[in-house]
């Protein structure tokens, strides 16, 4: 009894753990359930590649690879399609533009001394940048508060020393072309590149020790350390700056103290510090670590799949599959009378389990995936009428109602554990070789199997046992109906 | 009251499977003969040329669903009238590309003419959009947010087709093995008949079904395949455990009496198994929106043949197939 009382308790332990786990994890539902996004990319020829073979899209798709597992999409997937093209799906990004951001640059970083002799331009084009930065970000987007007259006439008389002709229309649009073409003229006043981020090794980032932003770090292998130890040299004390570019934009210009005149930057290491959100520097990383892009891509198609189309349909068929399973319900209860609400409870625990190890894993449930867990519940509610239909006989050969129920769960014993061991070795089989929907099949079935053993062994025979320590159930009319009961049992 | 000894207290007999054994493997043999010839008719048929019609996802191609916008009922539309106008249409060229023909698209109103699929050889984006805005002269106008096109390239179907069939038969190996060291050879033998009997007959049925309504397999179709053949051997192996424990107590009751005796004992439990899978099966097929409609199909049709197969045909077949040594099992 003590024994029993002891998996009583775990059952409800559990019981409650997987209530508490449901609440805190929601479950994952797969593009096809719940929408998403899918990005069709195509790479592009450019320099000496005309024509795009299948070398240049193994080489384009490792380095989006490591973008797309970077942007920790569950479940997200790259697959060449056709010659050159590349589609990305990603369950449950709505806004798939950020996505869109990280892969769609080259990524192409490069580090580059500051011309000799520039020193007082740059730094005033640097202040006019910080300027139209400030005056930028304190803007809302579709602000319509003027400039006063004496920053209008700034803005005209930058604009035309810049060279623009000031096409835009809005103000903002004017500030924005003039932020541009700022930074293009500092560009200009850097050198070529020294080096690129071919010699980066790893990428990381951190917040800043001032707090204020993040900064990205970054390793070098020992030739791009010495590169760069050259690179710094070569300014040290100087007030030349260090820019860093990225896709042809600078994102970062720093100066490198006289205390590394004789040597250089040396180490091998380096961080970036641009104002950099922590969202940014983890984009930005992403794409460091990845490396640049051997060939441009350009996004041909994105695609998302709101809850309008499929979903719809795919609620009314859950919710047809659920009506289904309810009357698998009212069947047990008719069928087998108290049992039958012994495995109602057992099923309902079975089910909240299930439900709970997907949310833990976490399993991205798809359509295929609600497959499985069909046919694990069919299989599971099996478990039960073998055991129940063990009962009846021995009910029916004249046994006591206790002896009945222990025969009938030893004698279904067997068979129950057969039947799910061979459906465990297909799952294992289907998820170690299959791909995609097969997967997500099989993960849900080979869970639902394992936990219908331990529901069907478990949480019905205790179940059941509790029941039959109040003497007012202990009746085998509560099993079978009194004429299928031998005579001879009193 | 006494303990009863198993032997005697058997219930009447209540499908004498064996004596009808001939009945079962004829109606098997029909079923897998028709199954065969639709198949094979399929499989020959010029415009088909595999076992089952491929759908979108096996084939590759693009699929255009549009929304059509009006108030309450939509104007009459033909699927002629889509059809003509998509010959008509001058697609944008894509360099170094041959032009999609668009004379085999397949056109399809649902939900009484409200949405048009049209199925084609796979677009460009662009020449995507020219289909829509040429429809949109014969169809239109179109709900801005009801439109979906779907390019799926040729190499993914082939994928899922590879790596299923490989997984499969590591799967059946797998059991083939359990099943041996468990059981008997015969046994495991005879699981994977019964396995490819469900798998041929439900296939036979799409195959028809491909040959003479147009019914396309899609992806979800192999997941139902899947499914099937994890229904078809556990409903077997629980059969094949009765018949086992029978040739314990009854060791020295001729074989075919065993099997008897186990199919009639484990009837009921394959009958309310098959029912309670079918029950959530059914409100799909009822209920359930178009998504799942063909794939709650052939569960359905898998759960039915494959209690049929375990109950009906592998025992029988199991009864004319005696072991080298029938008497050892009583030990």
């Amino acid at each position: 009894m003590a024994r029993q009382q002891g998996w009583f308790a775990l059952i409800l332990a559990l019981a409650i753990a997987a209530a508490a786990v449901l609440s805190s994890f929601p479950l994952q539902l797969g593009l096809d359930l719940r929408g998403g996004s899918q990005l069709t990319l195509e790479v592009q020829p450019a320099g000496e590649i005309t024509t795009i073979g299948a070398e240049q899209m193994e080489a384009v798709k490792a380095v989006l690879d490591r973008r797309v597992n970077g942007l920790g999409v569950a479940e997200s997937t790259l697959q060449t399609v056709g010659d050159d093209q590349l589609v990305l799906q990603l369950p449950g990004v709505t806004d798939p533009t950020r996505a869109a951001d990280v892969l769609g640059s080259t990524a192409l970083l490069e580090f580059r001394a500051q011309k000799e002799g520039t020193q007082e331009e740059v730094q005033s084009l640097r202040q006019l940048r910080g300027q139209l930065q400030s005056i930028l970000d304190t803007r809302s987007d579709d602000d319509a508060s003027e400039l006063d007259p004496v920053e209008q006439d700034e803005l005209a008389r930058r604009q035309k020393e810049l060279g623009l002709d000031g096409t835009a229309t809005t103000e903002t649009e004017q500030l924005e072309q003039l932020l541009a073409r700022t930074n293009q003229e500092i560009l200009d006043r850097f050198e070529p590149t020294a080096f690129t981020g071919k010699q980066l090794v790893s990428a990381g980032r951190q917040q800043q020790q001032n707090g204020s932003g993040w900064e990205v770090t970054l390793n070098f292998n020992a030739e791009g350390g010495e590169k760069f130890a050259e690179l710094t040299q070569s300014i040290a004390g100087t007030g030349r700056l260090l820019g860093i570019a990225l896709d042809g934009e600078l994102i970062s210009e720093a100066s490198v103290g006289p205390q590394y005149k004789a040597a250089g930057i040396s180490g091998g290491t380096a961080s970036i510090s641009g104002n950099f959100t922590a969202e940014d520097a983890r984009d930005l990383e992403v794409q460091l670590r990845g490396g640049s892009l051997p060939l441009p891509v350009e996004i041909l198609e994105v695609r998302t799949i709101g809850p309008t189309l499929g979903a719809e349909n795919v609620r009314r068929s859950l919710i047809a599959a659920l009506s289904g399973l309810v009357l698998v319900g009212i069947f047990m209860l008719l069928i087998y009378r108290l049992a039958g609400a012994v495995a109602v409870m057992a099923l309902s625990l079975y089910a909240l389990f299930n439900l709970a190890v997907y949310a833990l894993i976490p399993v991205t449930l798809t359509l295929p995936g609600i497959a499985g867990f069909i046919l694990s519940i069919g299989m599971a509610v099996d478990a039960n009428v073998l055991i129940f239909e063990r009962i009846k006989d021995e009910l029916r050969r004249g046994n006591t109602l206790i002896r009945s129920i222990e025969t009938g769960f030893s004698q279904a014993f067997s068979s129950i554990v057969d039947g799910h061991l061979t459906t465990l070795i297909s799952c294992a089989a289907l998820f170690f070789l299959g791909t995609g929907l097969v997967k997500g099949f099989a993960a849900t079935l080979g869970i639902g199997v394992l936990l219908s053993l331990f529901t069907a062994l478990t949480c019905t025979r205790t179940l059941l046992r509790f029941l039959m320590s109040y003497q007012g159930l202990r009746r085998p009319t509560n099993f079978l109906p009194a004429r299928q009961l031998p005579t001879t049992v009193s | 009251m006494a303990f009863t000894s198993p032997a005697t207290d058997e219930r009447p007999l209540r499908f004498p499977l064996t004596s009808r054994r001939r009945q079962v493997w004829l109606v098997s043999a029909v079923c897998l003969l028709l199954s065969l010839i639709g198949i094979v008719l399929s499989w020959t048929d010029p415009q088909i040329g595999l076992p089952l019609r491929p759908g979108l996802d096996f084939t590759g191609g693009t699929q255009i669903q549009l929304e059509r916008s009006c108030a309450d009922i939509c104007d009459q539309l033909s699927t002629v009238a889509v059809e003509s106008e998509l010959q008509q249409i001058k697609l944008p060229v894509q360099d170094g590309k041959g032009l999609p023909k668009l004379d085999n698209a397949r056109v399809q109103l649902l939900d009484g003419g409200q949405s048009i699929v049209v199925r084609m050889p796979a677009l460009s984006v662009g020449q995507g959009q020219a289909v829509i805005e040429a429809l949109e002269t014969v169809a239109g106008p179109f709900e801005p947010g009801g439109q979906s096109v779907d390019t799926i390239g040729p190499s993914l179907g082939g994928q899922l087709l590879r790596s299923s069939l490989i997984s499969l038969l590591v799967a059946f190996t797998g059991i083939a093995l359990y099943i041996t060291v468990r059981y008997d050879p015969r046994y495991a033998f005879l699981a994977l008949v019964a396995l490819a009997h469900d798998i041929v007959i439900v296939c036979g049925v799409f195959a028809w079904l491909g040959l003479t309504t147009g019914l396309e397999v899609d992806s979800l179709f192999a997941v139902a395949l899947l499914t099937i053949a994890g229904y078809s051997v556990n409903d077997t192996v629980v059969v094949f455990d009765r018949i086992r424990e029978r040739q314990r107590m009854d060791g020295d009751l001729p074989l075919p009496v065993q099997v008897d005796r186990a199919v009639s004992a484990t009837l009921t439990r394959t009958i309310y198994t098959s029912g309670t899978t079918l029950l959530p099966l059914v409100a799909l097929i009822l209920f359930g929106g178009s998504t799942l409609y063909w794939f709650a199909i052939a569960l359905a049709l898998g759960v039915i043949v494959g209690s049929w197969s375990s109950i009906a045909l592998a025992p029988s077949l199991l009864s004319i197939w005696p072991s080298r040594s029938g008497a050892a099992a009583s030990a």
